[in-house]
């Protein structure tokens, strides 16, 4: 008999687990955060633990609220306000931290574990790969394990294994009506309410800046950046220019979007080849948005630039869609005011002279642009490599650096050295960024353009054309245009050096297996949305329309699996049926009780044969048969299935009435 | 608020069905199952992490949300069958005195699994918590502080758990009509046992002192222990009691007239105290109260009778 009331004081080690709990959830973001956030929280925990280990006595009230209020300033100091990702992220862990150092009574317990659920979901707003998630199931692993210990503790505190075992089994139990809320929860489109500023900060695209480096960073993306349905044929591969953010300014180093860019109507003096198709563009939290090289319509709240850049009015936080007409066989820009072409053709001498002075070189030998252009593109094609993992270029002269001594890279390394190059030729030239080729979805013909697929490419102004068209990449690796940039790269032409010690292939092997598990990660868990979700119903048989539909679906689906999970513990819990000798054994007692020769309980087989044989001697050779036989299964060999059938024949023709 | 509403509806679902007979087997339709307080503060944390979700298109998000919302409902299911198949009887609960702390007994066994952290209370006390075994009978005892002399009873027991995570409260209801007594408070400045009643019989007066051991006679329930004749036993023979007397036959009788007090309770505790008193020396003594009459005896049986008289003293007979 043990009679203890569990949860009256906090014991010890429950509050030694939350307080492991919380440090463990909180690790991640001690790193992104500013310093001082991590060394409060580790602090008041460190206090939380001497007090519970030590039984010291609480810190004060009024300490406890000072301290509070001045991690709430601390927060608006760094970030100017309370609200957003990064602030609210770091309001709740200094919360957290001081209702650890508050809490008294077990109740205060199960609300700082409720905390904790919640900082697990804000460790999602930052990073939501598969060994995040990993991580995080082991947090919320041992939250409930911590949860189980408050409730377990008889008396005593609960062991490891009282407190790991009962919440890894409710877990594992929960898993398969998890699986099915998170299939057919109905999906939303788009945020319920406007996002804080920094929410899309970890979202990856494009930026209004192009420095050698950023985009071969996108490159290892594999997230959406829109999805194109073509009303008619997808275009060939080498025409899928998709235009994005225009730059103009250059710095030597980096390209940037130009401050000054007035809006133009789109008339094009020839417009031929025109493509119908719908744009579903992926959050991405800038103005400008994507259509194919060169827009011909303009969709409702969006603007075109002199530079055909389309901006919308709203930052795109949300997905959105829109229809567009494109003209794949173009004119355009035929005069270029002199401002314009001015502003085309700035750079600084003094940087990057060696490739200046190439330029100017080019053009001084051949009088015609388009010879220029053509030399360029020679030259590219003859000694430099595409790769992925390009040298870093570190000098104050980057373009020179690409050029004449590393000539390995990425398009925008491409892209700037041959704009740089036109420009010191003395051609107008602008970088143009956006994203090349896609991938066929080839169950519903839709262009799927991810992350991995930006692109930068060149514009040049020649007299009499306007702005054409030059991709320096092309030259260098034709396979990027012509069929996309996994392709280009081949399946070794990531980290060569790696894969060439590799001999036996194991690495690579390892790291396609990665690769392949982490696209279906991003492809069935993280890109799980609502056209994924309509299009997987959809290959399941359930045309799932409208959300009221899958409502159903999804309360009936809940309702069979919690039904099977709680039929299965359920069912293990019936008595056990006893062993046929053992049910026939009852039944001859309840027969002999009948006669009035009842067994008394203590009494054994066979000091209750010698009672009845004693008191019915007419029954002797019958119980002395059942008996034995009784005996044989209990205590001695077992019994034969024909022998089990034998005695249970028996009993059931023993008549002592 | 809770608690009390749970009550209400408990007593008037339970109005008639009460006191039952042992054993008492928890079967399902017995074993009510709520959300606890923190069972709703969890949904309200799911909900948050539901809109955040939703709001941040974040599919780890999702799944944290479904596995928690899940692990809830999978929890019910534990909650209710840590209670479930309970077997329940009454075990003995004994005499106490007023000011005292009587323990109900309860005897509960688990036909399957182990149960852990099974609450049983009284309306509005304190719990107790026990974790039942697989098929072995473990007691539990419900401690009832015994106010007032008469009969205490158990009255209708609750019997609860939480277990395993604390978001659900499973709970079942149980009354076997258990009962004990409870005697007047001896009250020690009545002093000595008056000597005037002795005199009654006219045999003396008592000289309390050494015990002298007079004969030997059949064992009754009841003896205390060290008066029991091991050597006898040892020998083979059957159980005996020695007999001590302190004086020469002296009687007592100790009368309802003689404990001079306020009221008739405070004679009550004077007539207790004399009663042990009495025992504790080894007097024969006997007991005369308005309506009842014990005759003179020793022991720990009789003892007991003298007591339990005057604790129902007024009750009327014993139902």
């Amino acid at each position: 008999m043990s009679a203890a009331i569990p949860n009256a004081a906090l014991d010890a080690r429950g509050v030694m687990w939350l307080l492991g709990a919380m440090l463990f959830v909180v690790a991640p973001h001690l790193a992104r955060m500013p310093e001082w956030v991590g060394a409060f929280f580790v602090l008041m925990v460190a206090w939380r633990g001497w007090v519970a280990w030590r039984a010291r006595h609480f810190p004060m009230r009024w300490v406890v609220f000072l301290l509070t209020v001045a991690a709430a300033a601390g927060t608006f100091l760094q970030y100017g306000r309370l609200f957003g990702r990064d602030a609210g992220t770091t309001l709740l862990i200094l919360m957290a931290a001081m209702k650890l150092v508050e809490m008294r009574t077990s109740r205060e317990v199960l609300l700082a574990i409720h905390l904790g659920f919640v900082l697990v979901m804000t460790n999602f707003l930052y990073s939501q790969t598969i060994p995040m998630g990993i991580y995080m199931l082991a947090c919320v692993w041992i939250f409930v394990a911590t949860l189980v210990g408050y409730q377990r503790g008889v008396g005593r505190p609960a062991t490891v294994a009282e407190r790991l075992v009962p919440a890894g089994k409710l877990l594992a139990q929960a898993l398969p009506l998890m699986v099915v809320l998170f299939v057919l929860f109905p999906r939303v489109t788009g945020p319920l309410w406007a996002l804080p500023q920094d929410a899309r900060a970890g979202l990856s695209g494009l930026s209004d800046t192009m420095t050698p480096g950023n985009i071969s960073k996108l490159i290892q993306s594999e997230a959406t950046a829109f999805r194109v349905e073509f009303d008619g044929d997808i275009p060939a591969y080498q025409w899928l220019y998709f235009r994005g953010p225009v730059l103009w300014a250059f710095d030597g180093r980096s390209w940037r979007m130009s401050e000054f860019s007035p809006a133009a109507a789109l008339e094009y003096p020839k417009a031929e080849r025109p493509v119908k198709y719908a744009m579903t563009v992926e959050p991405h939290g800038k103005h400008w948005l994507f259509a194919l090289d060169v827009p011909g319509s303009l969709p409702p709240g969006v603007s075109a630039r002199h530079d055909l850049q389309l901006r919308s009015v709203r930052p795109v936080d949300a997905r959105i869609r829109y229809e567009m007409t494109s003209y794949l066989d173009y004119r355009f820009g035929e005069k270029l005011p002199a401002g314009f072409r001015e502003f085309a053709l700035r750079f600084n001498t003094w940087q990057n002279p060696r490739t200046i002075a190439l330029g100017r070189q080019w053009a001084a030998e051949n009088p015609d642009p388009r010879r220029v252009i053509g030399r360029a593109l020679q030259y590219f094609n003859s000694q430099f490599t595409y790769t992925l993992e390009p040298p870093l270029l570190e000098s104050d002269d980057p373009y020179d650096e690409f050029l004449f001594d590393k000539k390995r890279g990425f398009c925008e390394h491409y892209a700037g050295s041959f704009a740089l190059l036109m420009r010191a030729a003395g051609i107008p030239s602008r970088i143009v960024t956006g994203y090349q080729g896609g991938e066929i979805n080839p169950l519903n013909r839709e262009l799927i353009v991810r992350q991995a697929d930006a692109h930068a490419w060149v514009e040049v102004w020649l007299e009499g054309e306007g702005w054409v068209r030059v991709d320096p990449t092309s030259a260098v690796s034709p396979n990027r245009i012509d069929s996309g940039i996994n392709a280009a790269l081949g399946p070794i032409g990531v980290i060569p050096s790696l894969i060439a010690a590799d001999r036996l292939g194991i690495l690579s092997n390892l790291r396609f297996a990665w690769d392949a598990l982490n696209s279906q990660w991003n492809q069935w868990v993280l890109g799980y949305n609502i056209d994924r979700q309509r299009q997987f119903l959809t290959r399941l048989g359930i045309d799932a329309l409208d959300w009221m539909t899958l409502a159903l679906w999804l309360a009936g689906v809940s309702f069979a699996v919690a039904g099977l999970v709680s039929l299965w513990l359920v069912a293990r819990d019936l008595p056990r049926r006893d062993p046929p000798a053992v049910r026939a054994w009852k039944r001859y007692g309840e027969k002999l009780a009948r006669a009035g020769l009842a067994r008394a309980p203590h009494e054994g087989p066979l000091d209750y044969l010698a009672r009845v044989r004693a008191a019915r001697p007419d029954l002797g050779p019958e119980a002395v048969a059942i008996t034995e036989r009784y005996v044989q299964a209990r205590y001695g060999t077992g019994l034969t299935a024909p022998e089990a059938r034998e005695l249970a024949q028996r009993v059931r023709d023993f008549r002592p009435a | 608020m809770l608690v009390n509403l749970r009550q209400s509806i408990a007593d008037w679902i339970f109005r008639a069905r009460f006191p039952e007979t042992s054993p008492v087997t928890l079967v399902q339709r017995r074993i009510f199952i709520l959300p606890s307080k923190e069972g709703y503060v969890f949904a309200l944390v799911l909900l948050v992490l539901l809109v955040a979700s939703i709001n941040y298109a974040l599919s780890l998000g999702f799944i944290l949300t479904f596995l928690l919302a899940a692990m809830g409902s999978v929890a019910m299911l534990h909650t209710w069958r840590n209670l479930a198949h309970l077997r329940i009887r009454p075990g003995r609960g004994d005499s106490v005195f007023a000011g005292d702390t009587a323990h109900f007994a309860v005897v509960i066994e688990s036909p399957v699994r182990e149960r852990f952290a099974v609450g049983l209370r009284r309306r509005d006390e304190e719990p107790v918590f026990a974790d039942i075994a697989e098929r072995e009978a473990t007691t539990v005892g419900i401690a009832v502080k015994a106010g007032r002399r008469g009969r205490l009873k158990c009255g209708r027991v609750e019997i609860y758990t939480r277990y395993p995570v604390g978001l659900f409260h499973a709970w079942s209801y149980f009354d076997f009509g258990q009962g004990v007594i409870v005697y007047p408070r001896p009250d020690p400045s009545a002093g000595p046992p008056p000597s005037r009643s002795v005199s009654e019989s006219g045999e003396g007066v008592p000289i309390p002192g050494e015990d002298d051991f007079h004969h030997l006679r059949e064992y009754r329930p009841g003896d205390p222990l060290r008066h029991v004749a091991w050597k006898a036993l040892a020998r083979g023979d059957q159980l005996l009691t020695k007999e001590f007397h302190a004086t020469a036959s002296g009687e007592l009788w100790l009368d309802w007239n003689d404990a001079r007090a306020a009221d008739p309770e405070a004679r009550l505790s004077f007539l207790a105290h004399w009663v042990i008193e009495c025992e504790r020396i080894g007097l024969r003594y006997g007991l005369r109260i308005p309506g009842v009459s014990v005759p003179p005896d020793r022991g720990e049986s009789h003892r007991a009778r003298c007591l339990e008289a005057l604790a129902l003293h007024g009750e009327g007979a014993p139902r």
